[in-house]
């Protein structure tokens, strides 16, 4: 899922109480953890929220953090019931139609130089195929992870994957007649 | 969709930018909400519970004054209930601002005895709410006393919720 250090004595600093500690935690992963809300979520402020309320929920656990799984795997975890949490509790609008909702755009993969909004297209497909898509074809969980993360099976989740690649490529103009 | 297509799409995907830095600085709102981590002491959850107990005592006293005045059978809570878990949540806040700007309007006219022991029961209430924040702020993992937590926004909004039902006038109560 991640590649990068695992940043353990910090981690260790933090779960004792060290704020400052905490920060650190924050300036390194807080970027990733926006992505991925962002993501989820297709909205900015919602994503903010679910920042916001995600480092919160690490801080007031981090106690329990026992490190038997890495720190970005369980902060990502974290992020994502975040996320599910807010969506049952509050149906959202999506963005997609605003041309600038902090998403980057991508190159057509085709070369033929016409931009197509990939981000967009992501936030418009359903919530579980979007789900899955983001956790394992951008931010690389594994599917056992992504389903642990989701609450679902991991069947399901590959279905779900299968299906969110089939919509994106038809809405990206890849789908061959 | 083809091998190669598919080849394609996962190349796009695993391409995207993993990292998207949030367009404001979040830091402060976060830092502002952590509290020293979990120090598991039985002075705070003693404290926590007797405020809590305050805040019921305070609610049941305000309900027999205001029962004992009028409004025989209060009817049932209008307002949809909100989350609790959620008090930033937009939709909450506009709610209980305006149930409680209702509360402050019908609260006025009342007599002044009836309206002292009312505030004095909002302000047990909000120390309740106060202490109970303070706890968590010193064991934020503790369910009970996020239990606790939301139990005081119900006696908050219980107590303007009876307040409104029972000034209401008779006619148009619903």
């Amino acid at each position: 899922m991640d590649g990068a250090a695992e940043p353990t004595d910090v981690v260790v600093a933090a779960a004792g109480g060290d704020l400052h500690a905490f920060e650190q935690l924050y300036r390194q992963f807080s970027p990733r953890i926006y992505g991925l809300c962002l993501r989820l979520t297709g909205q900015r402020e919602a994503a903010e929220d679910c920042t916001q309320e995600s480092f919160v929920a690490a801080w007031r656990a981090l106690h329990g953090f026992e490190q038997r799984s890495r720190f970005s795997t369980w902060l990502h975890r974290i992020a994502v019931r975040t996320v599910l949490a807010r969506r049952r509790g509050l149906r959202v609008e999506y963005e997609v139609g605003e041309p600038h909702a902090g998403l980057p755009e991508v190159a057509d993969p085709a070369g033929d130089g016409m931009p197509h909004d990939l981000e967009r297209a992501i936030a418009a497909l359903p919530d579980g195929a979007r789900d899955v898509l983001v956790l394992v074809g951008i931010y690389g969980f594994s599917h056992a992870e992504a389903a642990a993360a989701l609450g679902t099976a991991e069947g399901t989740c590959k279905a779900q994957l299968h299906r969110a690649r089939g919509l994106l490529a038809a809405a990206l103009g890849m789908v061959e007649r | 969709m083809t091998d190669s297509s598919q080849k394609s799409l996962d190349e796009l995907l695993a391409g995207l930018p993993r990292d998207l830095a949030p367009p404001r600085e979040l830091w402060p709102r976060i830092a502002a909400r952590l509290a020293p981590l979990p120090r598991r002491s039985r002075p705070i959850l003693l404290a926590a519970a007797a405020a809590i107990v305050g805040a019921c005592i305070a609610g049941a006293l305000t309900w027999s004054v205001l029962r004992g005045r009028q409004a025989p059978d209060a009817p049932q809570l209008a307002m949809v209930a909100p989350r609790f878990d959620e008090p930033r949540d937009a939709r909450y806040v506009a709610a209980r601002d305006s149930l409680e700007s209702t509360f402050r309007e019908r609260l006025a006219l009342l007599d002044p005895g009836t309206r002292a022991k009312i505030e004095a029961s909002l302000a047990v209430i909000r120390q309740a709410h106060e202490d109970i924040r303070n706890a968590l702020g010193a064991d934020p993992a503790s369910p009970v006393l996020e239990q606790l937590w939301q139990s005081t926004w119900h006696d908050e909004l219980d107590l303007y919720e009876h307040v409104v039902q029972a000034t209401q006038s008779p006619f148009t109560r619903t």
